[in-house]
């Protein structure tokens, strides 16, 4: 397969996101600050004994941080292009090209994430200034990135099913909502699902959220073992692998069904 | 029912109408043909296109285009296909316009030598040096037309669909768009199905049309055998120094009155216009007249408003 045009459409991508200079600047802004909050609320939580007995408060800090870097990219739904061209009607001339519009819709995504990925960096700066966060060993480090970038693709297709709702509503804002809450909250980005009691804990580690942020975050901080990594990361390869399946079925039966808006 | 009210209804009960937008309609083209395909609003047009271009699966019945099924084979026959929409562009919004060229070029993968030769023919033709590195939202109308034409062809489209290409443009750029259309047509061999409302369009660009209303093929063939049919009626337009009721001449019908205003329509074989003048100053007191031509305007608004009265769809098609 010729890649070349979806290089492109990520380059593009990458440049259109580039023209928003202000409003990168203050998601590096909006970024720290919430970081010296949480930073503030875990150290009052700590201080009121309601400390979980596996995670010390260095490692809350150091996850609740990377959890922030890590929704820099992770909060990029280049899959909203989808929702958009269908209630324009434009999804319509991108059919009508000898290109596969997922792999579009993907590539585009990628290139916005880039240029977000490059804002990790400086905004770790500032992060530094106002907290301390652990630094993982070399080999640590790497089973975290891979379970990032695993993660990342389950988030993507999340998305993707999402935003393909609208080829059956034409609306899907609050089907996204729902999910965006529900996943915030079950993907171990606001609090480490290890704070799950029981069976409540079992069944949010059962859950596909959990690949998203738990798996690598957990990893990083080293509840997850060395001993357990492949397992963890098997859970969030068959969640991937799961969902693209689900994505393919509901990509055919959509583009069977394109309704353009007007004409 | 009163607004509020009705919007509370649906939003509680909506109801669903299935309609067929496409019944029937059946027509071959040949390669390189360039055919006016035309019908009031809703007849079922752009549903046409959608289908020849693969975004839209008939619920039943055949389309081949070159040999593929568009729906089936949407990436191959994209390939083959460039699409032009008057109402919609499909170049890149935020970026320069060269730039949406540059990214068709990888999308259809034009070889380096054909996209410079395309480029620069249609940077030549449409007259687009002046604003090929300005972004596409500052474009004025007939100037985005420009580059969205430029962005169907680039990759050298065996067929093209232009579904309204001139909506919305001044005469002059119509003008500079016709010629451009026919140009494509000649010069590269093209087939092209041309959709508009401005029948101007089709009498300069088109020898043959498809016309089809409430979804179902009304006409296919010669636009001149549909003027010569309907072309033997001319109108006499007579204005009365006062209102007359049901005025009348010999050999005419009225086709309509409107205050002291009437229209008379006669058969050019059976009456001769001159002879018509003279009974109507005769028998009123004229104060002018005036004699219409068919126009396929003219021709096209009677066939909407009354049907088409010819032959019928089997031995038209």
């Amino acid at each position: 397969m010729n890649l070349e045009p979806y290089v492109e459409f990520a380059k593009k991508a990458f440049s259109r996101e580039a023209t928003y200079r202000i409003e990168v600047l203050m998601e590096i802004g909006s970024l720290v600050l919430r970081v010296y909050i949480l930073r503030a609320l875990w150290t009052a939580l700590y201080a009121q004994n309601a400390a979980p007995t596996n995670l010390p408060l260095h490692s809350m800090i150091t996850y609740a941080t990377i959890a922030m870097l890590m929704s820099l990219i992770l909060e990029v739904d280049g899959t909203r292009l989808i929702r958009e061209k269908i209630r324009e009607g434009t999804i319509a001339t991108d059919l009508m090209k000898p290109i596969s519009v997922p792999l579009y819709f993907f590539s585009d995504g990628f290139g916005q994430t880039l240029l977000h990925a490059l804002l990790v960096i400086p905004s770790l700066l500032c992060a530094l200034l106002l907290v301390h966060i652990d630094v993982a060993p070399p080999a640590t480090f790497a089973a975290f990135l891979l379970a990032f970038v695993i993660g990342y693709g389950v988030n993507f297709f999340l998305n993707f099913l999402m935003n393909c709702i609208a080829f059956w509503t034409l609306e899907t804002f609050a089907a996204q909502l729902i999910v965006r809450w529900v996943s915030d909250l079950l993907s171990g980005q606001v609090i480490p699902l290890t704070l799950f009691p029981g069976i409540l804990g079992r069944i949010v580690f059962a859950l596909p959220f959990a690949a998203i942020y738990s798996t690598p975050l957990l990893i990083y901080v080293g509840v997850i073992p060395p001993d357990q990594w492949a397992a963890s990361i098997l859970a969030q390869l068959l969640w991937l692998v799961l969902f693209a399946a689900l994505s393919s079925l509901v990509w055919r039966a959509a583009s069977n069904r394109v309704i353009v808006q007007g004409g | 029912m009163p607004g509020t009210l009705g919007a509370l209804r649906s939003f509680f009960s909506t109801q669903y109408d299935d309609r067929v937008a496409v019944d029937d309609v059946s027509f071959a083209l040949e390669p390189g043909e360039l055919v006016g395909y035309i019908g009031p609003n809703g007849a079922g047009k752009s549903t046409t296109i959608k289908m020849l271009t693969g975004i839209l699966v008939p619920t039943s019945g055949e389309v081949r285009v070159a040999g593929l099924v568009p729906w089936k084979q949407r990436k191959e026959n994209g390939r083959n296909i460039g699409v032009i929409f008057g109402q919609r562009s499909q170049l890149y919004w935020d970026l320069p316009l060269v730039e949406s060229f540059e990214l068709l070029r990888a999308i259809y993968g034009v070889p380096s030598e054909l996209y410079r030769r395309n480029l620069d023919e249609f940077v030549d033709i449409l007259d687009m040096g002046s604003f090929l590195r300005t972004p596409v939202r500052q474009l004025s109308l007939g100037q985005r037309m420009r580059g969205d034409f430029a962005a169907a062809l680039l990759h050298s489209p065996k067929i093209v669909y232009l579904d309204e290409p001139t909506i919305g443009l001044d005469v002059v750029a119509k003008e500079a768009i016709r010629e451009f259309i026919a140009r494509i047509n000649a010069e590269r061999g093209a087939t092209i199905i041309l959709t508009t409302h401005d029948l101007a369009d089709v009498e300069r660009l088109c020898r043959r049309i498809v016309l089809i209303d409430n979804g179902t093929l009304i006409y296919d063939g010669d636009i001149d055998r549909i003027k010569s049919e309907y072309g033997r009626f001319r109108t006499l337009v007579v204005r009365f120094c006062e209102p007359v009721e049901r005025p009348q001449l010999d050999g005419a019908q009225v086709a309509e009155v409107d205050g002291s205003i009437a229209r008379f329509r006669f058969d050019r074989n059976l009456q001769r216009a001159d002879l018509l003048v003279r009974q109507a100053s005769e028998r009123y007191r004229v104060e002018d007249v005036s004699l219409e031509e068919p126009d396929l305007e003219s021709i096209i608004r009677r066939i909407y408003v009354e049907g088409y009265g010819g032959r019928s769809k089997e031995d038209a098609s």
